[in-house]
């Protein structure tokens, strides 16, 4: 990475190079599900912003279900399955 | 500084599991919502630790782990509806120059990225502290170690399901 970082000014200016973002906006464009299925390249900045901070609460959310899911589900894991004594002796 | 995916799970795993055993969910009589938040817990500092402390959101996830609830982004996101109703309205009159258009769409451009970029960093724990560059890359990877979070946590769950089926 180039060293044109600055350190940001209490105004919020700061020289960084148009480049560097426009590299890591392209990278998390790649990584949002939404944006990368439609191929195109004329996604805006605010735009991928918007979408990554909406995947961001998503995901925040499925860990938070999960969480719930998990807690009722290793509350009963007192079966006699094999697969019951695995995740027992794994975690309780 | 990224890791591949399975290398990223192993580690993720490992101190999850160290993490639940340590809540002892056998020997308690807990309720489901203490439970639910005691796994919450060890996977976020499972997830933040598997990051071996390279990243700015996972020593902030470390030495604040509740995650607190947002409370500018209602207020945040009104404003960007705002902001895109007007660039509507705007852009719906004639009586502007192709120029002043151009000017006026771009200072709204501006105003809905920083509207956003704040929103960004309410999201990323830590991220009230970092410049733009710095918000990005620590949100590619913030992303990445949520995913695994989210994939482990998915097979444990199916997996308990399996295991608390009555056996065939």
């Amino acid at each position: 990475m180039s060293s044109r970082r600055s350190r940001q000014s209490t105004a919020g200016v700061s020289r960084i190079s148009d480049d560097q973002i426009i590299e890591l906006v392209s990278k998390l464009q790649q990584l949002l599900p939404e944006i990368r299925d439609r191929r195109s390249d004329k996604v805006s900045a605010s735009k991928v912003l918007q979408e990554t901070c909406n995947y961001i609460r998503s995901l925040h959310k499925e860990v938070d279900d999960l969480s719930e899911r998990l807690s009722q589900l290793l509350a009963t894991i007192d079966a006699d399955s094999a697969e019951a004594a695995i995740i027992r002796s794994l975690i309780m | 500084m990224h890791l591949p995916h399975s290398t990223l799970k192993q580690e993720f795993v490992k101190k999850w599991i160290m993490g639940l055993q340590r809540c002892k969910f056998s020997n308690n009589n807990m309720s489901i919502f203490e439970r639910k938040k005691a796994i919450k817990l060890s996977a976020d500092t499972a997830m933040a630790s598997a990051r071996k402390g390279l990243t700015c959101w996972s020593r902030a996830l470390i030495s604040n782990p509740d995650r607190p609830v947002p409370t500018t982004t209602r207020r945040a996101s009104l404003a960007c509806k705002k902001i895109v109703k007007r660039s509507r309205r705007i852009r719906r009159t004639a009586k502007c120059g192709a120029a002043r258009k151009r000017q006026i769409t771009r200072s709204i451009a501006q105003c809905l990225v920083r509207k956003r970029t704040q929103i960004l960093k309410s999201l990323i724990p830590g991220g009230e502290f970092m410049n733009e560059v710095c918000l990005i890359e620590e949100t590619l990877d913030y992303i990445t170690s949520l995913r695994v979070q989210v994939d482990v946590m998915r097979s444990l769950a199916s997996a308990s399901v399996r295991a608390s089926e009555p056996h065939n």
